[in-house]
């Protein structure tokens, strides 16, 4: 898959220059055409056959985020992210304090690089859809939560949360559960622009990290409500995230879990009327 | 009881807020920008400008300011070290008379 790849190239830190490095490579290898951040803020109209042509691949440096700020900034719909210090530390690598990149830094990029071409043709494919199906039924009855202007709805069975908003439905032959995020976190983070879908075949503790959510406001991390392998993403949202928002208990399901072992997971989830009280409870704070 | 609790154990039993590496950090305040719980605090006259003030605001394992952080002074626990205090928290309350 080629993409229309946007680093940030920060100038003040070496992961500015690494996400300079994992684009130039990604371009020399012909993985996808390069947008300059500079020029394409300045001339939009520059880069607009390629954008309009390639999905957006996004390289930032650090947590600022300035490469997929200015890529919301021009209405253009990102289709994957890679962020240099997030992956450098999970590699366990360290980017040094210089600005210009070592042989290390060097090193390191060409392995991100090389990253983003193998993970493609998994974030890239359809999500087994066949697999992602597996008898789930479509939310019934809802709790109402009101505070001020916003109604936060909760179905009242069929789903059970964690205290961190995230929400699982156990397939009818319980043995996979699709899981997701809560109306009241889809409205806390407003217009859903991108989610991060976790890795087909990771292992996930509970309470472990499976996928993110982002808008303009932040990122949120998806703390598993239950251990298990992924076996399905809903590869929908790369295209779509605000089904998110639309739907956030059915066609916003975010990743497919085989479980683990549900029958513990349990003792440390709350069913939909017990959550309903602890959102009353964060929304009363939050004014 | 506590008020403020999360999955049944008092919120100050659970050891989870964020640590500010000052080596790091350049005081850009995103970090306090973003949190809405008031976990920072600044301080304009002192060396350290910003603090972890108010570390049972935090919300037990969102690491969403950490998100925000360009130069990444910000850490958290491991997770499972916490999953493993607030099951053994809970077992010693359900154990108790």
């Amino acid at each position: 898959m080629k993409y229309a790849i946007l680093p940030c190239n920060g100038l003040d830190k070496a992961a500015g220059q690494g996400s300079r490095e994992v684009a130039l490579w990604l371009v020399e290898s012909g993985h996808g055409e390069l947008v300059c951040p500079v020029l394409v803020n300045n001339s939009p109209d520059r880069y607009a056959p390629v954008l309009g042509e390639l999905p957006l691949l996004v390289i930032d440096g650090c947590a600022t985020q300035c490469a997929t700020k200015l890529a919301n900034r021009l209405g253009r719909k990102i289709a994957r992210k890679l962020q240099v210090t997030e992956e450098a530390k999970r590699m366990g690598a360290t980017l040094g304090k210089s600005l210009r990149m070592g042989q290390d830094g060097l090193a390191l990029a060409s392995t991100l690089a090389a990253l983003v071409v193998e993970q493609t043709d998994v974030v890239g494919r359809p999500s087994s859809e066949e697999v992602a199906q597996a008898d789930y039924v479509h939310v019934q009855e809802q709790i109402e939560v009101a505070h001020d202007k916003f109604l936060f709805k909760v179905p009242v069975s069929g789903y059970l949360f964690n205290e961190n908003d995230v929400w699982v439905q156990v397939s009818a032959d319980g043995r996979r559960a699709r899981i997701g995020v809560s109306d009241f976190v889809q409205q806390q983070l407003t217009d859903i622009s991108f989610v991060g879908l976790p890795t087909i075949g990771a292992e996930v503790e509970q309470f472990g990290d499976v996928g993110y959510v982002e808008s303009a406001k932040a990122t949120l991390e998806l703390v598993s409500p239950v251990s298990g392998r992924v076996v399905a993403v809903n590869s929908a949202l790369v295209d779509a995230p605000e089904t998110v928002n639309a739907e956030p208990y059915d066609k916003g399901w975010v990743a497919e879990l085989e479980l683990k072992d549900v029958a513990a997971d349990r003792d440390l989830l709350i069913d939909g009327p017990a959550y309903a009280s602890v959102i009353e409870k964060k929304a009363s704070e939050y004014s | 009881m506590s008020e403020n609790t999360f999955m049944g154990v008092p919120r100050e039993k659970v050891s989870w807020f964020p640590t500010i590496d000052y080596q790091k950090c350049n005081y850009c305040m995103e970090c306090d920008k973003f949190c809405p719980h008031h976990v920072f605090e600044r301080r304009e006259a002192e060396e350290r400008k910003l603090v972890v003030a108010n570390p049972n605001n935090c919300v037990v394992f969102c690491r969403a300011c950490a998100k925000t952080c360009g130069p990444d002074a910000i850490s958290f626990p491991e997770k499972p070290a916490i999953v493993a205090m607030i099951k053994r928290i809970r077992e010693e309350g359900q154990a108790a008379p």
